[in-house]
């Protein structure tokens, strides 16, 4: 397998955010995460990627042991994610916003950035093509010399996936990447991930927006409280009485 | 080419004649060293604004980084007999290294806990320069340190050494400006606007900080061994936290984050000063206001008001360019990506 | 090692730090309610100091007014400029720190240099109004303006924490450090609350500069260094905590006093900042400080 979520724990002071969570992702998939608020999920990916440092439990990632390492070491495994809300670095324009994930792919040293003008130029026109074929997949390509935060907020929302595709990950976590867009913005969102998980990418996403999850998921885990309480194909979670009763407990529309 | 480029390039090209001329035009000697000492201040400027600037780094130690170059320098010259030259890339490693552990808390501590600790960590350099007597000389400094000479030609003017410290900004700027423009300085200003969101991306925080810190040292170091064999005596009062303010207030003024900035401010304060010499103890009355007058109206400091000038109609007029709000084109409504 | 020195060597610690203490706690309380960092507490405790003292040396026509009456008019009129102050800060509490930091830097200079110009750069020494012969309780001696600052310092603390948890004003002043919105909401007048703040943390100040006068020695220069101490105080005690502002005071002072009679005193200023430094480094948050998680 590819991702191994093994006995999840996470604790905060006495709160048990996260309790003994496992979770399987196949490589190729598209796999979702899905329960009321403040069921975990968040905390979850927070785990996933590197910010906090588990209380208990194992991730394993292809065969490598990654439980506790720090973000940008899991980056390094290839991981890549965005955030709930927009985390778009302010100053930057769009282009340069994607090509920040490509610095630590970086062939050349401090020494060589200084004095080998010559290489570190076609090492930038290189990270600029690829970018720019990123904005594109995206559709988003005729933005690039914007500053990120002039646009609007579907655009940036697309600016944030194509900039965690720049770090070329091998799996996708994306939190709530519908948050906030109408039907039409969904639905393009939904062809674009197809495209991603086309190009060999592997999605884990987080949504609420039901519609989007159900029509392109594989599998979705489902959780309450911090435990998983139901995992399985589209049909099977959304008939599934334990997870209905979740939702419906809460007053929230499943 | 257009107006605008015709006029940038004339600009230049006088800017130049001034820079390469400036020693026989200068009204007296005295004039070329406060330039001369413009020059250091603006290479420790470039430095601070690589640190804070661009990385978000609170390196609030370096007028005591600048003392560690001027030291190094000193007493390499005067217990060693080591010229010039060699001192310079010494007094940049050792400020390098110092900076490299004044910036070591960064990992654990973040912006205002990092600025009293960096300016903590300065006050301990600062002691240790007036108490190790036998090393720095304490409180009476070093003198009698060499000026230097090139195969043989001294540089032992106000005059010549003026040539040496413009040679060493030109390189200082464009060295500064080569590793800003590209994965590096990305990754600066990465961490300087979103800690998380940089780690997310896969950039390892705490080298790029260190990173950030041991650049900004170098140049301060670098600035002082030049300012140590431009003067020939150092005392531990000049490298105290009054100068690291005073850099800073130069660098803001000027514009922090924009490297440009650190040359305009590294010449408006001595300017600044000099005129307001006038009005004698109310002169440094007039100078806090003046800093609290930027703070709160131009925190971009004159870069930013030259921005906002862009903006205006004469320099559009100069430039030919249509109206602001000509300039982006409408959101697009049709999502669908093409 | 003599028990006695070293007893005498920590009092004379607590003694300082009580005075780092109050301008610590004005740092704090500013930076909870206001969420800015005052630069300037060094000038404003130097401010304070005058505005005291020349009532009682002699300075203002000549008047020798009693040493207790000094001191309240000194905190009072401290506590006006406090005031004042608020509206100078409230436009500098919503930029960002460096920014923050540089334009209360600049009003501090504008203080301090005001003060050159009124009362000239040589500063002048202050008599205790209580004799200078040392007191001896139980074979230590102490300086009875020592006592009368430790005294003072730790009745004005105590007030302070009585009157933030048990008065009305107190429990409003909390309330609004603690959420400005939500107070507002309430009915609180958050910039009233504010202003009470700054004059709260001003008097502190002048109440300290008075006490330590006839100790340390008085002029325009004496705010820079104190008021260094003061915030490295304050952030080793935990930024915002009152509490840690009185803790981290107190600690520092004894630290520079051990240092400086059984170490070096030539380093007793560099051990106290190294040892905040580690300090930080083991625990971010300061001694008393919380430990915040920071939500992604």
């Amino acid at each position: 397998m590819f991702l191994e979520i093994e006995d999840l724990s996470m604790q905060f002071g006495g709160l048990s955010a996260v309790k003994d969570v496992s979770i399987r992702i196949d490589e190729g998939e598209i796999h979702g995460l899905i329960g009321p608020n403040g069921s975990g999920k968040t905390t979850t990916f927070n785990v996933v990627s590197g910010y906090y440092k588990p209380s208990g439990g194992k991730i394993t990632f292809g065969r490598k042991d990654i439980t506790g390492l720090p973000a940008h070491k899991i980056t390094a495994a290839g991981f890549a994610r965005t955030f709930q809300n927009l985390r778009l670095f302010k100053s930057m324009t769009v282009l340069e916003n994607v090509l920040v994930g490509m610095g630590p792919h970086a062939r050349t040293s401090l020494w060589q950035e200084i004095l080998n003008p010559i290489a570190v130029g076609r090492q930038e026109k290189a990270f600029v093509e690829k970018a720019m074929k990123l904005l594109d997949l995206l559709g988003i390509a005729k933005l690039a010399e914007y500053p990120a935060t002039s646009l609007s907020y579907g655009h940036q929302r697309r600016v944030e996936i194509a900039r965690a595709l720049g770090t070329d990950p091998k799996i996708l976590l994306l939190d709530e990447p519908a948050a906030g867009l109408n039907d039409v913005e969904s639905e393009d969102l939904r062809e674009i991930l197809v495209k991603i998980r086309q190009s060999g990418v592997t999605i884990f996403l987080i949504e609420h927006d039901m519609k989007l999850v159900m029509g392109m998921c594989d599998i979705i885990t489902v959780l309450d409280y911090g435990k998983k309480i139901a995992e399985g194909s589209c049909e099977r979670v959304s008939s599934d009485p334990v997870v209905i009763e979740a939702y419906l407990g809460k007053d929230e529309q499943p | 080419m257009n107006r605008l480029g015709i006029a940038k390039v004339a600009a230049l090209v006088v800017l130049g004649c001034v820079l390469l001329a400036f020693p026989f035009i200068a009204k007296d000697r005295y004039q070329v060293h406060v330039i001369n000492t413009v020059g250091i201040y603006i290479l420790i400027s470039l430095g601070l604004n690589i640190a804070m600037g661009y990385a978000g780094q609170f390196n609030l130690a370096m007028g005591a980084l600048w003392g560690v170059g001027a030291y190094t320098a000193a007493i390499l010259n005067t217990r060693f007999g080591i010229p010039f030259w060699l001192n310079v890339p010494a007094a940049m490693v050792a400020a390098g290294i110092m900076g490299a552990i004044v910036g070591l808390p960064s990992f654990k501590v973040r912006s205002h806990y990092l600025a009293i600790v960096t300016i903590g960590l300065g006050e301990v350099i600062n002691i240790i320069f007036v108490n190790e007597q036998r090393l720095t000389g304490g409180a009476d400094g070093i003198s009698r340190i060499q000026m230097p000479s090139f195969f043989g030609f001294p540089i032992n003017t106000d005059e010549r050494y003026y040539y040496l410290i413009l040679a060493v900004v030109l390189i200082g700027f464009f060295i500064a400006r080569q590793i800003l423009k590209h994965r590096i300085g990305r990754s600066f200003r990465a961490i300087r606007d979103d800690y998380q969101a940089a780690k997310a991306m896969g950039i390892n925080t705490a080298y790029y900080q260190i990173l950030a810190f041991v650049i900004s040292a170098s140049y301060a170091g670098v600035a002082g061994a030049l300012f140590a064999h431009l003067n020939t005596y150092i005392s531990p009062d000049i490298f105290d936290f009054s100068s690291t303010l005073f850099i800073l207030t130069a660098t803001m003024v000027g514009g922090m984050g924009s490297l440009a900035g650190s040359i305009v401010g590294g010449l408006a304060l001595p300017i600044l000063q000099e005129y307001l010499r006038v009005i004698k103890n109310w002169q440094l009355v007039a100078y806090g206001i003046a800093i609290m007058v930027v703070v709160l109206f131009i925190p971009g400091g004159v870069m930013e008001l030259m921005r906002r000038l862009r903006a205006s109609r004469a320099l559009r007029w100069l430039s030919a360019e249509r109206r602001p709000e000509e300039r982006f084109e409408p959101e697009e409504t049709n999502v669908s990506g093409n | 090692m003599n028990i006695g020195i070293f007893l005498q060597t920590v009092i004379g610690g607590i003694g300082i730090g009580s005075l780092y203490a109050l301008i610590a706690l004005g740092y704090s309380m500013v930076y909870r309610s206001m969420g800015l960092v005052n630069f300037a507490q060094g000038s404003i405790y130097m401010v304070g100091t005058y505005f005291g003292i020349i009532w009682y040396a002699g300075m203002v026509m000549g008047l020798h007014v009693p040493y207790p009456i000094a001191l309240i008019i000194g905190i009072s009129l401290n506590a006006m400029l406090g005031v004042l102050l608020e509206r100078i800060f409230r436009p500098l509490a919503k930029l960002d720190l460096m920014f923050m930091l540089l334009g209360t830097i600049g009003l501090g200079f504008v203080l301090d240099n005001l003060f050159v110009i009124i009362f000239g750069a040589e500063g002048f020494a202050v008599t205790s109004p209580l004799p200078n012969a040392p007191l001896v309780v139980f074979g230590i001696r102490i300086l009875p303006q020592m006592l009368l600052l430790i005294g003072v310092s730790a009745l004005l603390m105590v007030s302070l924490q009585v009157f933030l948890k048990r008065t009305r004003s107190g429990k409003a002043m909390r309330a609004s450090a603690m959420d400005n919105e939500i107070a507002s909401a309430m009915g609180i007048p958050v910039h009233r609350m504010n202003a009470m703040t700054l004059a709260i943390g001003s008097g502190l100040a002048a109440a300290a500069g008075i006490l330590a006068a006839p100790i340390v020695y008085v002029n325009p220069a004496m705010g820079s260094a104190i008021g260094l101490k003061g915030f490295a105080a304050a952030i080793l005690g935990g930024l915002g905590s009152i509490p840690g502002a009185i803790a981290g005071g107190l600690v520092f002072g004894v630290l520079e006093a051990v240092s400086a009679g059984y170490v070096s005193s030539s380093y007793t200023r560099g051990i106290a900042f190294l040892v905040m430094v580690v300090v930080l480094m083991v625990k971010p948050s300061g001694i008393v400080g919380e430990v915040t998680v920071e939500k992604v």
